[in-house]
Parts: C-alpha cells; structure tokens; sequence
C-alpha cells in the first residue's frame, strides 16, 4: 500500500516534469525558425531560399515545388515595408516573430491580386498609426505585432518548373525594409 | 533501505512518465494539439497566431518553417491506413478525396525529412497536374517501381513517410479547421 502511494507520487511528479519539459522547450531550443533562417540573413534584404534537392536534408521542411523569399526587419527603425509585384501563380505571405509564431499570413486567393503591399508596426507605431500620424499606402495589409524583429516569408508557387528560374527572380525583386518616418 | 527503494520507484515513474508522455505529446500528439484523420496527422494550430503550449513545443523542437492559418496546413503520413509503417520496398496506393484547397502538393521523404525521389525525377506531385476520375476523387501511386496513372517515384530502402500539403483550403477560416476526408493510403504488394 506504501508502495502504491509512492508510485502514485511519482505520477504526479512526472506530470510536473511533463508540464515543465513542454512550457520550457520553446526557450531551451537551439535548433529554430529564427536561429536557422533570420539570424544569418542581412536585414531589410530578400533573400531567394535555394531550391530542395532530392537526398539531401530539408530542416525547414520546405516544399520543393514552391519558391520561397525570406526578409528579416527589425521594427526599432520604423515600420516594416514589404513591397512588390508578384507573376501571375498561387503565392502567399507570412510574418513570423522572433518565437517563430505566425503573426499572420494570407495567400493571393483571399482576392489580393498580384501586388504585395504590406505595412508592419509595433504596439507603439500601431497607436501612431491610429492617430493617423504615420501614412501608409491605400490598400495596404496593416499588421500589428508585439516584437520588433519579424521575419517575412513568401511562398510562390511555380505554374511550372520550367519558369521556376523567371519567377524566383521576381520573388528577389521585392522590397522590403523599414518605411521613412519623419 | 526500503525508504531508499520508494524513493527510487518514485523516482523512476516521475522520469517515464514525464518524459514518455512529452515524447508522445510531441509525436503522435492526437491527445495535445494533433489532429489525426486516418493515416494522417497535422498540427492545426501550428500556423495560429497563438498557438497552444503543446503545438509551440513542436514547432520549437521540429524548428520549421510552418504554415500560417491564411496559407495552408500540412498533413505528415508514417504509416498506411492500416496502420503499418510506409516500406520503399512496397506500391502504395492513395485513393479518395482532398478538401477543397487551392491546390495540394504530395511528396515522399525519409523519416530524416530529405525528399527521396530519384535524382532528376519529379521531387512531388501537385493536384493540377493530377488525372482526377470524373466524379474528382483521387487516384495515384507511391513506388520504386513503374505504377499506372498518377506516379510519385521514390527511391532507395527503408521506411518513409508521405508529405500532404492543402494551400489555401477553404475550410480554413478564422480559429476553426476541420477536415472530413483524407485520402486513404492502401499497401498493394512489396517486393521481396
């Protein structure tokens, strides 16, 4: 009977260590969205993620049918801009946080069209933007985040391989960086 | 003595039950977050703004790069839907439906996550380059060897698992998501 309330105990104290393990993983991972794409990119620059190749490792599991721009800002010098036009194929966009949380995403079937135009503000530039004391462009997707450092990621899908090459380029000509505060 | 054998019992439950149930939590995961339809498994919640403490685990621990909720939602397959583990050795064949998305795409990649078709081979399929029957159910075929209709090639020895991505599916709205119907994944024959 002492036997059984000690394993008992150690039921409840594996729920415990349970609780712990999954609360603290997000912390204690080395290996993440973050540490493996953004970090090493240069901010306010796209960057055209090379294509997966049949045998060899895909950490970020991307799909090799899609092409994929990534840009890192960082919000502390004003709002994110991200800017473009888009060839005509099924593409989306989305902003990740330094957690690796989607802030939000959207694709081109939402009836965006083939423009990309997109505002990103902190809390405080959120307020600003409320006051109307930062302009942006009509039309624009306005998004709010709570951290300053955001990765943006645009997936495109080629209608064809043959014009992935064309399409990637396009992907690389988009802009994105902080947008002119007076 | 017997103190020291309770404590070490208590000890020993504590550490495999919590770190068994945060292995399975953040594997199978059915119980916390997962969501399982056949052979099929997705981490709805994964591409969510606020995603529950279970799915922000597992995307921590996987460290890729996840869907959001306005672009899609990705299925993982291991096994067959009789539950035995996918084999390179055998023809599978995948028959069914797939919800409304704006297109799909289906690949094979080792249970490293590398993509295992042969090199210079279609590395995926993608449903608009997919013959559908006329009522718009699938039909297609994951093997080494040469299948009739829809083929995915694969390559090399050893288990694998299957990669069912949905873009832009219409049930994806808002917080909810639910899928009725998955393709089946039927074993046929393997080969010696």
């Amino acid at each position: 009977m002492r036997l059984l309330l000690w394993l008992a105990a150690g039921v409840l104290l594996g729920l415990g260590i349970h609780i712990a393990v999954i609360l603290s993983l997000p912390a204690l991972a080395t290996n993440t969205l973050w540490s493996r794409v953004a970090a090493p990119l240069e901010a306010n620059r796209v960057t055209v993620l090379p294509a997966v190749e049949a045998g060899a490792a895909n950490p970020l599991g991307l799909d090799p049918l899609l092409s994929y721009a990534v840009c890192r800002i960082n919000l502390n010098a004003g709002p994110g801009i991200v800017t473009g036009t888009l060839p005509d194929a099924a593409w989306s966009v989305a902003v990740f946080d330094r957690a690796g949380t989607v802030v939000y995403s959207t694709s081109n079937s939402e009836g965006i069209g083939k423009n990309l135009d997109v505002g990103i503000f902190d809390a405080d530039q959120t307020r600003l933007l409320a006051q109307q004391k930062i302009d942006v462009a009509e039309g624009a997707l306005v998004i709010g985040t709570t951290t300053d450092d955001v990765l943006v990621v645009v997936r495109l899908a080629p209608p064809q391989p043959a014009v992935r090459s064309r399409l990637e380029q396009a992907l690389a000509r988009i802009k994105c960086g902080n947008m002119p505060t007076s | 003595m017997r103190f020291l054998l309770h404590l070490l019992s208590m000890i020993a439950v504590a550490i495999v039950v919590g770190f068994g149930l945060s292995y399975y939590a953040l594997g199978d995961g059915r119980l916390f977050g997962a969501l399982r339809v056949g052979p099929w498994l997705a981490w709805p919640a994964i591409g969510a703004t606020a995603p529950d403490p279970y799915t922000r685990a597992y995307l921590a621990r996987s460290g890729v790069l996840p869907l959001g909720q306005g672009e899609g939602v990705t299925f993982t397959a291991g096994s067959d839907s009789e539950g035995r583990p996918l084999d390179r050795a055998c023809r599978y064949r995948i028959e069914g439906t797939t919800p409304p998305a704006g297109f799909w795409t289906l690949q094979a990649v080792s249970l490293e996550g590398e993509n295992i078709a042969p090199p210079g081979m279609q590395m995926a399929l993608q449903s608009r380059h997919v013959q559908r029957a006329s009522d718009g159910s699938l039909l297609l075929y994951v093997s080494r060897s040469l299948a009739p209709d829809n083929w995915l090639e694969i390559s090399g020895n050893g288990r694998f698992k299957l990669i069912l991505t949905l873009y832009a599916p219409s049930d994806i709205s808002g917080s909810g998501f639910s899928v009725d119907t998955l393709p089946s994944i039927i074993r046929e024959r393997c080969a010696a």
